[in-house]
Formats: C-alpha cells, structure tokens, sequence
C-alpha cells in the first residue's frame, strides 16, 4: 500500500497530487511534462516535495509536518530509469552487484542467478555496459534494481528511448517480473498500451494534477478523460469473452453480450476476459447489412445521440451491451439521414480493433 | 667522440634529486585537499564558495613571488605560525626542503584543482542518484562511482601539479632562498649557473634534463588518460554513440 500527498511549486508548474494506492503494480500515466518523472522522484526521494507525506505499507518515509525525510540509500526503493544508467567504469556482473552486494543475506528476497536467469543476461556478465544493446541495458538495469529486494519499484519510462521491436522484447520480462515475483511497482509512461500491457490499474496526472485513478475500463469514459481518450484512441473501451480462436485465418471471435466481435488472433485462453478498443474514428455507419464486403465486424445497434463537435459528429449507438461512439462526417450523416432511434450497423475492421494486454 | 661532458656533476645531481622529492611530497600533501576542495566546488553550493574558488585559484594569477613573500610572513623564522611553531614544537619550515615543498603546493594546488574539478563536475549526476537508489551512502557513491569516473582528469591534475612543482622558482626562491643542498631544485640550479661564468655548459645539461622530464610527464598523463578513458568505456570509437 503506498500512500502520498505531495506538493512541489517550481515557477509557473505546480505539482499537487494526493493518492493513495492499493493495486501491486500502478501504471501512471501522462503527457510529457505532466508531472509524472517529478512525483516518481519524489517517492524515490531523488526530488523532495516542498510539503506532504509518503507512507509505504504503514512507514512513513517523508513527512513535511513531522520533519521525517528518509535519505534515498535508506527507501529500498528501486528506480529504473530512461537512460539506464548503469556504471559505465563497471562490467555487467559488478553493475548487478552494486546493491546486491550491501545488502545483509537476510534481506535479499533474490539469488543473483535467479534474476540473471529471469531476465536472460547471464552471457553479458564479463561485458563494460558500453559494449551492449540498449535493450540489454534496460534489462540489467533491471536486474539491478530488482537485485536490491526493494520493497517498491518504480519505472521511469524505461522503454522510451527503444525502438518498437525493443519494446516488444522487454514487455515480457515486465510481466514477469509482475507475475513471477511480485514486486510492487509503479510503471510511469506516456505510452497507454505498454501500461495496459501490464496493468490495468491506471493513475493518470496532467499538469501535476490528479485526474483519475482506478481500473482502466471503469474511468476511462468519466467525462474528465474525454479528451485524453479521444486523442489516443479509446472512446470505445469494451469489455468482452474469447469464445473461438481460428488459427488458420489468425482470427479470434469475442462475444460482447449479444453481439459477436472478430479480432486477429490473441494469445488467451478460450473463455478469457479481455478489454478491447475501437477508435471512434475506424468506426463507419450503414442504415442496413453489407454483403461483398470485406469488413468483419457488423455491430447492429440504434442511434442514442448525435453529437457536433466542430466539424466533427460523434454518433452514439447502443449495441445492447454497451454504447459505442462513431465519428462520423457531417456531410455523410445528413446524405444518409441518420437520426436518433435509427437502426444502423456499426462497421468495424478486425485488425483496428486493439485487445489490452497484448502486444 | 667524448660525450662526458653530458655528464652530471654530484651539485647537478644533488637539484636533481632535491627537485625530485620535492615534488613527489608536494604532489602527496595536496592530493587529497587537492579532490576535497575540487568536490566542494564542483558539487556544492554553499556560502563563501565564490571566495573560496578565489582564494584557491590565486596563486596562478599573481606574481609567485608574492604567495613566496605571503608564506616568508606567515611561516618564516619570524612569522605569526612559524615563530608558534618553533617556540612550541622547535620546527623551522624557512629555509629547509619542506619549506619548498609548501611553496610549491601553495602554486601547484590550483592546477589540481582546476583539472580534478572540472573531472568532478562531469560526472552524471544521474549515476550517482542511481546508485543511492541502489542503498549506497553518498560517501560509498562518492567512492565507487565519482571517483572512478573522475580518476582522469585527477589524474591529469597530479602529473600537472607534480611538473608545475618541478618548476617552481619565484615562490621558493623567496620563502627558502637557494641553499645548495637544502633548497636548490633544478630550476634554482639552472639559475644559478647562468650567473657564474663557466656555468653555461651546467645550465644546458639540467635544461634539457628539465625538457626530458616535461615531455615525459605530459606523455605519461595522456597515456594514463587514454588507458582510463579506455576503462569506463568512453573511447573515441564510443563518441556520439551514447
């Protein structure tokens, strides 16, 4: 449990985030310069808050009121940051150590091995950190951290600086290290999939401000995240069960009440719970069912509301289960003539539909 | 061809050797105060820093004969410390050999300083944060991260110094005379064969003794530099990389 209150004002940002978290593993989320770096420093206690507390499972480790402000060594809090910045004048094998080694036998929760294995470094020991890949490097880093037992692990946008396929081979270990050795953490990014792929416990701050906090598919659709989730995407949040996979064509059929939904293929059990997504701009209306076309999805449901946002309408249909929102152009709207309490079909691409937790 | 006259004389060997601990002590004596002071400076903002930096860097800018003077004043037969310090413990620092090594760290400090502190203020601030999240006590970091990474320029710093003493005239002349045998260092030497007739042949010899010592110094700090700089994996084949 991680408790915080903290204030910091720096000219003309003002940072003011009270929280308080009961998930293992919290994904913040943010734009650039929102906030997110300077709250998790502060918890590492690399940034100190001008007042507030920090209080991690019933210690308090800073308290402005009561004079207490635990110097950094002393936090067993783990950072793994951006750059990676492991020792450069160390090889692989004394840059784990390095934490490793001041910590008392009975407080280490890890063998050297078992990390070295679980991130898959061991042929990298005799290197200098120079002569390694930057995804390596973020693996060390950490194996590093995690090397330390830390009671927390926070995680400073550590994939930012890899490229896609980088991304993609570090995500795993992530998970692992979530699933295998439960670690509390606090994964910072500006990057919603990469926190969706590994939790769905989401904390989202702008402009040093808390905005939201909870299970993904229960805020995503307050009215105060309407425009962060416009601009990335998810206006339409679903819940919905795997019931077929078809492996020959790289298919999966979910069902979402009543309505059949197919996506390409994922890797999840048949009957599996999974949240999908579709931008409200991959979604087309048509007043009756195509046939000779190449779209998967025909969701049929009635119109509920027509909304003009500028030049832009958000038609909402309700599909049964849920409400889903399609923008569509203005011009097409009035050619079709479409009001509320019409029937429509919902056209919907299999691959734009993206399944949270899955890369 | 007889090339005895390359020879040095015992006197000539003597300023040598005389030179040569002279500067090995005063390299010692400010190594450590030498990082301290260049840690303060390069980390730590404090009130009085902009006098201190002053104070430290002093003896480049002024002529050396008036730190020779300063220290002649403070630490001479009859100076405020020095007459302390023979009354008290009957140690006499003027005109003695250590006398000439406080000369000499006195002008060879700020040199270290300047080298080993801008080495200091290189480090990323980001690896010694890591390695407190890491559960090292700052002074653990400062040992196993920022002096290593800084050991270059330290070291460059030294072998600075360590020349810079070699070389010192003005400051020792002043604070400890030219005593042959107690505080003839090479440069006095030189000196003082220039003024007797006779003595260029003398003079020569310990000039080109003093240019084998220079080059070879300078050479040796840039090698170490290249080795350490090899070491932490900031090579030229590294450059723009990372």
């Amino acid at each position: 449990m991680i408790e915080f209150d903290f204030q910091r004002n720096q000219g003309d940002f003002n940072l003011n985030v009270k929280c308080h978290l009961r998930a293992p593993v919290i994904g913040l989320f943010g734009a650039s310069g929102a906030g997110k770096s300077t709250l998790l420093n502060m918890i590492a206690g690399l940034v100190k808050p001008q007042s507030g507390q920090l209080n991690i499972d019933g210690e308090y480790l800073f308290d402005s009121l009561r004079g207490i402000d635990v110097p950094i060594h002393q936090r067993r809090i783990g950072v793994v940051f951006q750059d990676s910045r492991l020792f450069p004048h160390l090889n692989i094998r004394d840059n784990l150590n390095y934490g490793f080694d001041l910590l008392a036998a009975k407080d280490r929760r890890f063998s050297f091995k078992q990390i070295v294995d679980l991130l898959e470094i061991g042929h990298l020991l005799a290197q200098k950190p120079h002569q390694i890949s930057g995804g390596e490097k973020q693996r060390v880093s950490l194996g590093r951290a995690l090397l330390t037992s830390p009671r927390l692990l926070l995680l400073d946008e550590p994939l930012a600086s890899l490229d896609v396929r980088l991304k993609h081979q570090i995500l795993p270990f992530l998970r692992r290290i979530k699933d295998e050795i439960h670690i509390p953490m606090i994964y910072v990014s500006h990057a919603i999939d990469e926190i969706l792929y590994i939790t769905s416990e989401i904390v989202i701050i702008e402009q040093g401000q808390l905005l939201a906090q909870g299970h993904f598919h229960n805020i995503i659709h307050q009215d105060n995240l309407q425009k962060i989730a416009q601009s990335l995407g998810l206006e339409n949040v679903i819940g919905a069960v795997i019931t077929s996979h078809d492996k020959t064509y790289g298919s999966t059929t979910l069902t979402h009440g009543n309505q059949i939904i197919m996506v390409s293929l994922l890797a999840a059990e048949t009957g599996a719970q999974v949240t999908i997504s579709i931008p409200a701009s991959s979604i087309a209306l048509s007043l009756s069912r195509l046939e000779n076309v190449t779209i998967q999805n025909q969701l049929q449901g009635l119109v509920t509301e027509i909304k003009q946002i500028g030049f832009r309408i958000l038609v909402t249909v309700d599909i049964g289960e849920s409400q889903i929102v399609a923008e569509v152009t203005a011009k097409a709207l009035e050619t079709l003539n479409i009001v509320v309490g019409n029937s429509v079909y919902c056209l919907i691409k299999a691959p734009v539909i993206r399944a949270h937790g899955f890369i | 061809m007889n090339f005895s006259f390359l020879l040095l004389s015992p006197t000539e060997i003597e300023a040598l050797l005389l030179s040569g601990k002279v500067a090995v002590f005063c390299t010692v004596i400010i190594c450590v105060p030498g990082v301290a002071v260049a840690w303060l400076l390069a980390k730590k903002s404090f009130i009085g820093k902009s006098l201190l930096d002053s104070i430290v860097h002093l003896p480049l800018v002024l002529p050396p004969v008036v730190p020779g003077f300063l220290l002649l004043i403070l630490l001479g037969g009859q100076g405020i410390i020095g007459k302390w310090l023979q009354s008290s413990f009957g140690i006499s620092i003027a005109f003695t050999w250590i006398g000439a090594v406080i000369a000499s760290a006195v002008m060879a400090f700020p040199l270290m300083v300047r080298s080993a502190r801008l080495a200091i203020s290189q480090v990323d601030a980001g690896l010694e944060a890591a390695a407190q999240s890491l559960g090292a006590h700052p002074l653990r970091v400062f040992f196993t991260i920022t002096l290593p990474l800084a050991m270059p320029g330290i070291v460059t710093g030294l072998i600075l110094a360590f020349s810079r003493s070699l070389g010192e005239f003005g400051a020792t002349i002043t604070f400890v005379g030219n005593i042959e045998g107690e505080t003839r260092t090479l440069p006095l030497a030189i000196y003082t064969y220039t003024q007797i007739p006779g003595g260029d042949l003398a003079a020569m010899r310990l000039v080109i003794l003093s240019m084998i010592i220079a080059l070879s110094a300078l050479m040796i700090s840039d090698l170490l530099e290249r080795k350490a700089t090899k070491n932490i994996g900031r090579g030229l084949r590294e450059k723009g990389n990372d």
